[in-house]
């Protein structure tokens, strides 16, 4: 016949076409991404938000902080340094620091310069209000030997003002500086903790990079123990490590384990070698998949992947519709079993593609490669299994084994049995009273959390960098913007205002923010007034020894020093660690960040700074976790929809009233899965919703094959049998995932396809008449 | 300055070792429990003819820390002890905030106090001469850090440390004089009671 010899030689077409296309792509490097935040809506569309959040995440996503701890601080330090050393010739790391060589000279040259500019609000303000009090410290502090060294001699500035500045520049709070080594040293737990920082070439979201820098810290870490020394690490690029390990392990375990219980089932059912062909299908679905996908997105994200080798018990289904007919069609020929079923297996793939493809329209990038990945992947398998499949088992004669069908036939006669006692009406009010139950006690619950399955350790190691250094960065910071710098150093001045109350109350930590070290020109200009009227004051001074004449030429220099930018101050060695926050001038007017330290109440912190202008609390993981919830709703609408959509598909072949049995049944079943979770005490996230929205896809597929009664209710029921336990197979293995996320899916879709199994048979038309008619 | 007291303190109670060595005059200076006297400083900068002068007494206690008192040309009383650093005001004794620098000096100092001769000799190389009657106490900054800060820290007594020199990069220096140190077994009341909260 010529369309059976036509049809596979163009499918192989396509197919080489669509391996072509895959070598193309993976030929420079796997198109694979591990980047979470590809994941997550892109909420905002401001250029300068986005800066910003992207100043924040580098740090995350490229230094690894590291503390070598040793009871001996020597033994710390030379540890550290040769660590230093080692990392550094890696060639993975821009930069490896574990000792500060300050460079005084430029130090003091910014002093000097920045003595209007840098002085504190306080000592400004001290200035300004009690001149006396100002000279009056500046005598004590000129004999106190105990206010440390100060780093501009006395001749230079008499009136101390670099001094103030020196010790009012913020220090971490338990990290000091070991002026032998110019390591920086905490003191924890009976040990001395040396801080390592490091800073890589690529980022967190390179495939490589994470694994390579975990294998060079375990080396560290081995190195450490054989000197009873102990690393502590906290990076963004160990997360990421652990996160790429655990997907890969994952995908082994979901598609190897899915696969073998796949193969096992069908070699048990049908007794030949050559039905493993039926994984065919799964392989050509997985291409497909992966080529749209990365013709799509530019890059596939390892989740799709983990995701997506569910697929596997999806795209089986295929064959199995005309493989599970040779239970009644004898003898079995591939090409009239599959022009038997061709219908059935059409409709399943448009229902199961409508389904997919509901997925797509939530405003989550995740859900839509995966539904990308899914629906071009089944569409793969479909033609596969139509127009290949069929070809390669050509001539096969299947036996297929008596117990499958027994099992289904004893199944059918139960559930008659049951019905007999029980109609159906009653079992219908019984499953709604224990829905109703289960859906009460049903909670939801959404985090962005849940997307990461951070080990343990990592987090542990975490916390105790943070409680050992005292440095506690958190996700949230606020985004300042002005016309001008004046303006946005008023509103950053305010702000402070707001935030020391909250240090106060111990609401937060700490903060960094950029009023901290520079002052507004007109602050400056206020410093500058101040000092002029310094004179009526200064006797004390006098009284000392101190020249008048070397007092009226310094006062003379600071009345010319020049108002200094925030870009000036910046630029010197004080202005290191600040200068992240600074975004500059985009064009509309000037913007800068304020850093926050310690855990905060997001609520909080957003109230406190809501009537002060050109102030905004950026708290992505927060409105992300708003943002799950309010697409709960939405998920829920478009699940209706799908479900809209395909009954005016159905309505065609089955009638309205064929069509609403066959729909209704899986929206039955998903209300049961949601009242199980409640009974289980597991929480409704999005995830769950979303597998849900997939299983009235996937099952609707069961009730048409019930529906369609092709060779009997028994071999119906093995048909569906077989397909629920393949795609339960791939998706019961999902919920073993460490994911909360991805395991929390798999739970949704199992409960669902239990539940869809056990519902399908009432699909059947006139279940009453049919089975009269069998037993007739 | 506050190095300078750090080197004070740990000259009186030192661990460190020569022909006379070191161990000897280690041991010589940490005998007493306690050593006081008055105090002299002189803080000589190159702007001015002269230097700024003032003197007071201070109070070292093996076991319980430093209290220095400043009594011309302004009254200050100071306290280091194992809390850090204190300033007496008229509500009493005030910890000052523990800076960076200050802490890493007060860590020093107490090391110092407390026999850890590897505090010392890490950020500076040693060297000493003369007899037990008669000792110069040489101290060269090691680290880069602190040869920007110092040039060198001369040191001399005999039963006690009597004249400490600070030379400062900058071409500025301290002298710290302790002509007339005694020792005592004990804290007297005031002192105990100073120490006490």
């Amino acid at each position: 016949m010529p369309t059976e010899r036509l049809l596979p030689r163009l499918f192989l077409g396509l197919l080489l076409a669509m391996l072509a296309i895959a070598g193309w792509q993976w030929q420079r490097a796997a198109p694979l991404s591990a980047d979470l935040m590809t994941l997550v809506p892109g909420a905002t569309e401001d250029p300068l938000l986005k800066r910003a959040e992207q100043r924040m995440q580098e740090p995350l996503n490229r230094e690894l902080l590291v503390l070598v701890g040793h009871s001996d601080r020597e033994q710390a330090l030379a540890l550290a340094q040769a660590l230093a050393a080692h990392w550094q010739a890696s060639g993975l790391f821009e930069t490896v620091q574990w000792s500060l060589q300050t460079d005084l000279q430029a130090l003091r040259e910014q002093l000097l310069q920045g003595r209007l500019a840098m002085l504190a609000a306080s000592d400004r303000q001290q200035l300004v209000e009690h001149p006396d009090a100002f000279v009056e410290q500046r005598v004590q502090s000129l004999f106190d030997p105990f206010t440390g060294f100060s780093l501009v001699p006395s001749q230079d500035d008499w009136l101390g003002l670099t001094g103030r500045i020196q010790n009012s520049q913020p220090k971490p709070a338990n990290v000091a500086l070991d002026t032998a080594s110019g390591a920086l040293i905490a003191e924890a737990d009976g040990k001395h903790w040396v801080l390592l920082r490091a800073r890589t070439l690529g980022n967190a979201f390179d495939l490589h990079l994470p694994l390579q820098v975990a294998e060079l810290l375990a080396e560290g870490r081995l190195q450490a123990d054989k000197t009873g020394a102990h690393l502590l690490a906290a990076s963004g690029l160990l997360h990421a490590a652990a996160g790429q390990q655990q997907a890969s392990r994952e995908i082994t375990w979901v598609g190897g384990g899915a696969t073998v219980g796949i193969l096992l089932l069908l070699l048990l059912a049908f007794r030949r070698w050559r039905v493993l062909l039926a994984l065919v299908p799964v392989l050509v679905g997985m291409l497909f998949g992966s080529v749209v996908c990365v013709a799509l997105f530019g890059q596939m994200h390892v989740m799709t992947l983990v995701l997506g080798s569910s697929l596997i018990g999806v795209a089986v289904d295929y064959p199995l519709h005309y493989l599970s007919k040779s239970w009644s069609l004898k003898p079995w020929r591939s090409w009239s079993a599959v022009r038997l079923t061709l219908p059935g297996m059409s409709l399943s793939l448009a229902t199961s593609c409508i389904g997919y493809l509901a997925l797509a329209f939530t405003p989550f990038p995740a859900l839509t490669q995966i539904a990308a990945f899914s629906a071009a992947g089944l569409i793969g398998a479909y033609l596969s299994a139509v127009c290949l499949l069929p070809a390669l088992l050509a001539g096969m004669q299947l036996q297929p084994a008596r117990w499958p069908l027994q099992v289904a036939q004893a199944l059918t006669r139960w559930r008659e049995r049951l019905l007999r006692k029980v109609p159906s009406a009653v079992l219908l009010g019984l499953l709604m009273v224990f829905c109703a139950a289960g859906l009460w006690r049903l909670s939801s619950h959404n985090d962005i959390r849940q997307w990461v399955a951070s080990p343990p350790q990592l987090l542990e190691e975490a916390q105790a960098v943070a409680r050992i250094t005292g440095y506690q960065p958190t996700s949230q910071f606020y985004l300042v913007r002005g016309a001008d710098q004046q303006q946005l150093l008023e509103r950053l001045s305010l702000l402070s205002g707001t935030l020391d109350e909250l240090v106060d109350l111990g609401k937060l930590k700490g903060y960094m923010s950029l009023g901290q070290l520079a002052a507004s020109p007109a602050q400056q200009a206020q410093v500058r007034q101040a000092l002029a009227a310094l004179p009526q004051h200064w006797q004390p001074l006098l009284n000392l020894g101190v020249p008048q004449a070397a007092l009226q030429a310094e006062l003379e220099q600071l009345q010319h020093l020049p108002t200094q930018t925030i870009e000036q101050v910046l630029a010197g060695p004080l202005g290191e660690a600040w200068r992240p926050l600074w975004l500059g001038n985009d064009g509309a007017g000037v913007a800068a960040i304020v850093s926050l330290q310690g855990l905060g109440d997001a609520a909080l912190l957003r109230l406190q700074v809501e009537d002060l202008e050109g102030v905004q609390l950026v708290d992505r993981l927060g409105e992300l976790n708003q943002l799950f919830a309010a697409t709960q709703v939405s998920a829920a609408e478009l699940k209706l929809l799908s479900c809209v959509l395909i009954l005016a598909l159905l309505v065609l072949p089955f009638g309205l009233r064929g069509a609403l049995r066959i729909v209704a049944l899986p929206l039955l079943a998903a209300l049961c899965s949601l009242a199980c979770l409640g009974w289980l005490g597991q929480p409704l996230t999005l995830f769950s919703l979303f597998g849900l929205l997939l299983v009235t896809a996937i099952s609707v597929d069961y009730a048409i094959l019930m529906h369609e009664h092709i060779g009997g209710a028994a071999v119906s029921l093995l048909g569906t049998l077989l397909a629920a336990l393949t795609t339960w197979l791939s998706f019961g293995l999902l919920a073993l995932s460490a994911t909360p996320a991805v395991s929390n899916f798999g739970l949704a879709v199992s409960l669902g396809l239990a539940f869809s199994f056990l519902l399908a048979p009432w699909a059947a038309q006139r279940p009453g008449t049919r089975a009269a008619q069998e037993h007739a | 300055m506050k190095r300078l007291l750090a080197v004070f303190g740990l000259l009186l109670v030192s661990p460190l070792a020569l022909a006379f060595g070191l161990d000897d005059l280690q041991k010589q200076l940490s005998e007493p429990a306690v050593v006081s006297g008055p105090f002299v400083q002189e803080k000589h900068l190159r702007a001015l003819p002269q230097p700024l002068l003032s003197k007071g007494r201070f109070v070292l206690a093996r076991d319980h820390g430093l209290l220095w008192l400043l009594q011309t040309p302004l009254r200050q009383d100071y306290r280091i002890d194992a809390n850090g650093i204190a300033r007496r005001d008229p509500s009493g004794w005030q910890t000052l905030p523990n800076r960076s620098a200050g802490a890493e000096q007060n860590r020093l100092f107490f090391a110092v106090l407390q026999g850890d001769s590897s505090g010392l000799q890490r950020d500076f190389e040693l060297a000493l001469s003369g007899t037990a009657q008669h000792w110069q106490l040489q101290l060269t900054p090691r680290s880069l850090l602190l040869k920007q800060v110092f040039t060198r820290i001369d040191i001399s007594g005999g039963r006690f440390v009597e004249r400490i020199e600070l030379s400062e990069t900058q071409g500025d220096s301290t002298v710290l004089r302790m002509p007339e140190s005694s020792a005592a077994s004990a804290l007297s009341d005031t002192e105990r009671s100073d120490f006490a909260d």
